[in-house]
């Protein structure tokens, strides 16, 4: 009897082990190019083709050479500014018309509702072109306002995510207020919204995400390095300084940290939010 | 009201866009002299005097089945292993998501460093096993494995997000029946897991191909924005790209968007048929 239990625990022990050598496999393949582009970032030029991980004297100037050789404080600003603007516009539109979708009757609800959803079908590919006409026609090529404007009055995504958090919260809550006359922007602004907090959460999370990750648009919106972002920056230092690794990887680990930070603060949203709306799949 | 400003938005920013583009794609129109009304011309040429757009069609798919096959493959097994209740489990899943909040941008300029052919990292593991150094980049042929490479290694945490979710859906009880039956962990994963979690690989397939067919962030970057070397990595999100805002042909450019939305409808379409008649209900 003790031999079969003690050939039970062999048994789980060798299994675990295996399991977890895979489980660290894995890590270790999703990890490891941003490993070495961050080992890559601290090595000096001499040093950046030798296959050891931690370089033999960090080179933090390589982080200095990046500042002097492309505005990427500016940039940074840049990116700051549109992520932020296009991710409170987002989250203020998209709550407001998914409380009305949720909540509000009115002529023509599920029809709009159904048809704003559709749009989601739309690829980029599509409107990418007629879009740029379209600014260009408004004469915001090359200015700010071609960044932040387009995604600034919520998308149909992001409605639909607010509208179904709506309908999950119970009807008792705004009853008591409309018995006592509240106004629907009431109702709205100081009874449900503070219980969305975590459907917008998600959604502010995949909406600075996708702004400070998006490169297409930038690329085609904007020449002038004073309003350019982040991504267009190191695509343009790549270009100038053709493998110049130490820098370009001390660059490309400045772009990546705050959103490595915001993916580790707040990854139960990031993930919900991937596993709402297929987001992240490029 | 409520619902206004999304609604506005999307009017200006999705429905006009959308009637516009298809407006350009039968006319001629470089931005500087007026639209040209040429009927099908755009497209006759697309399919019939273009001898770059069969290629960029055949690369798309090559490109597409490249990251679609191994994300799936990889994807399923990572999101089998993570799906166990393990001390440290959650470690893990953080870990190997991580690449979920790199941009496009940034993970290619990484893998360019990798892929570097005299002294990138790749090629001197190859040397330790003596294989020769590999042309990553440089060779047409080989500059498409990488572009797949690099995609599959962003697209298989999002793949894994998605298939662990439907995984964790799964009831436990099933798996302990088949245990008492003597079922192995292969055959669970096969005979149980598979068929219950259909519709999240169908939503995955979907997804990728969706983004793979309109590929661009990562191929502009790693391999310097012409498709090139030659045409090894000419796909379509590139040929429009050129088209559009190199070639000024906004019209040409905005026929071969339509025939891409409407290839990609066709694929989604028939895939969802085919995920709904293989659908099985437990």
């Amino acid at each position: 009897m003790s031999s079969h239990i003690a050939r039970v625990v062999r048994h789980s022990i060798v299994r675990s082990a295996v399991l977890y050598s895979a489980l660290i496999a894995m890590a270790w393949c999703a990890l490891f190019p941003i490993l070495w582009g961050l080992s890559g970032s601290l090595k000096s030029q001499a040093e950046i083709s030798a296959p050891n991980l931690l370089p033999t004297r960090p080179q933090w100037s390589n982080y200095a050479d990046v500042f002097a050789l492309m505005p990427f404080g500016r940039m940074f600003v840049n990116t700051v500014l549109y992520a932020g603007c296009v991710t409170a516009g987002q989250v203020f539109f998209c709550s407001l018309a998914g409380y009305a979708f949720a909540r509000l009757e009115f002529r023509g609800r599920e029809t709009s509702f159904v048809l704003y959803l559709a749009t989601l079908m739309v690829p980029l590919t599509v409107t990418v072109i007629p879009q740029f006409i379209l600014m260009r026609t408004f004469g915001w090529t090359d200015t700010p306002w071609a960044m932040i404007v387009p995604g600034l009055f919520g998308t149909a995504f992001g409605t639909y995510l607010m509208r179904q958090f709506f309908r999950t919260l119970p009807t008792d809550l705004e009853k008591a207020a409309i018995i006592d006359g509240c106004s629907p922007w009431q109702i709205y602004w100081k009874i449900l919204l503070p219980h969305t907090k975590p459907a917008v959460m998600v959604l502010a999370v995949l909406t600075w995400v996708s702004v400070w990750n998006d490169f297409l648009w930038p690329l085609v919106m904007i020449q002038r390095d004073s309003i350019a972002t982040l991504n267009l920056g190191l695509v343009r230092l790549g270009g100038q300084y053709v493998a110049d690794w130490p820098v370009l990887m001390a660059a490309s680990m400045l772009i990546l940290l705050p959103l490595v930070v915001i993916y580790v603060v707040a990854q139960r949203a990031f993930v919900s939010g991937i596993v709402l709306t297929g987001f992240g799949g490029r | 009201m409520f619902v206004a400003p999304n609604l506005a938005a999307v009017a200006v920013f999705m429905l006009f866009p959308l009637g516009f583009s298809l407006y350009m794609s039968f006319q001629k129109w470089d931005l500087f002299t007026p639209p040209e009304f040429v009927g099908l011309a755009n497209f006759k040429q697309l399919f019939t005097a273009d001898p770059l757009f069969p290629i960029a069609l055949r690369n798309t798919v090559i490109f597409t089945i490249g990251t679609l096959v191994p994300t799936l493959l990889i994807s399923l097994i990572v999101a089998a292993a993570l799906n166990r209740k393990l001390k440290g489990i959650s470690i893990f899943r953080t870990a190997i998501f991580l690449p979920l909040a790199v941009s496009a941008v940034v993970m290619a300029v990484v893998w360019q460093f990798l892929f570097n052919t005299n002294n990138g990292l790749l090629n001197i593991m190859l040397g330790w096993i003596g294989l020769g150094p590999v042309p990553w980049l440089i060779d047409p042929n080989w500059a498409m494995v990488s572009l797949c490479l690099v995609s599959a290694w962003k697209s298989v945490p999002f793949a894994t997000v998605v298939l662990l979710a439907a995984m964790q859906g799964v009831p436990e009880t099933l798996y302990q029946a088949a245990k008492i039956d003597g079922a192995g962990a292969v055959r669970r994963l096969f005979f149980i897991t598979l068929p219950l979690i259909r519709g999240a690989v169908s939503f995955v397939v979907v997804i990728s191909i969706i983004n793979a067919f309109q590929a661009f962030d990562q191929v502009y970057v790693l391999t310097g924005g012409h498709g090139g070397p030659e045409t090894g990595t000419y796909v379509l999100g590139i040929m429009l790209f050129q088209h559009a805002f190199a070639f000024l042909e906004f019209g040409y450019a905005s026929a071969l968007a339509w025939v891409m939305f409407a290839i990609l409808v066709v694929l989604t379409a028939v895939q969802l048929r085919l995920a709904r008649r293989n659908a099985l209900e437990y």
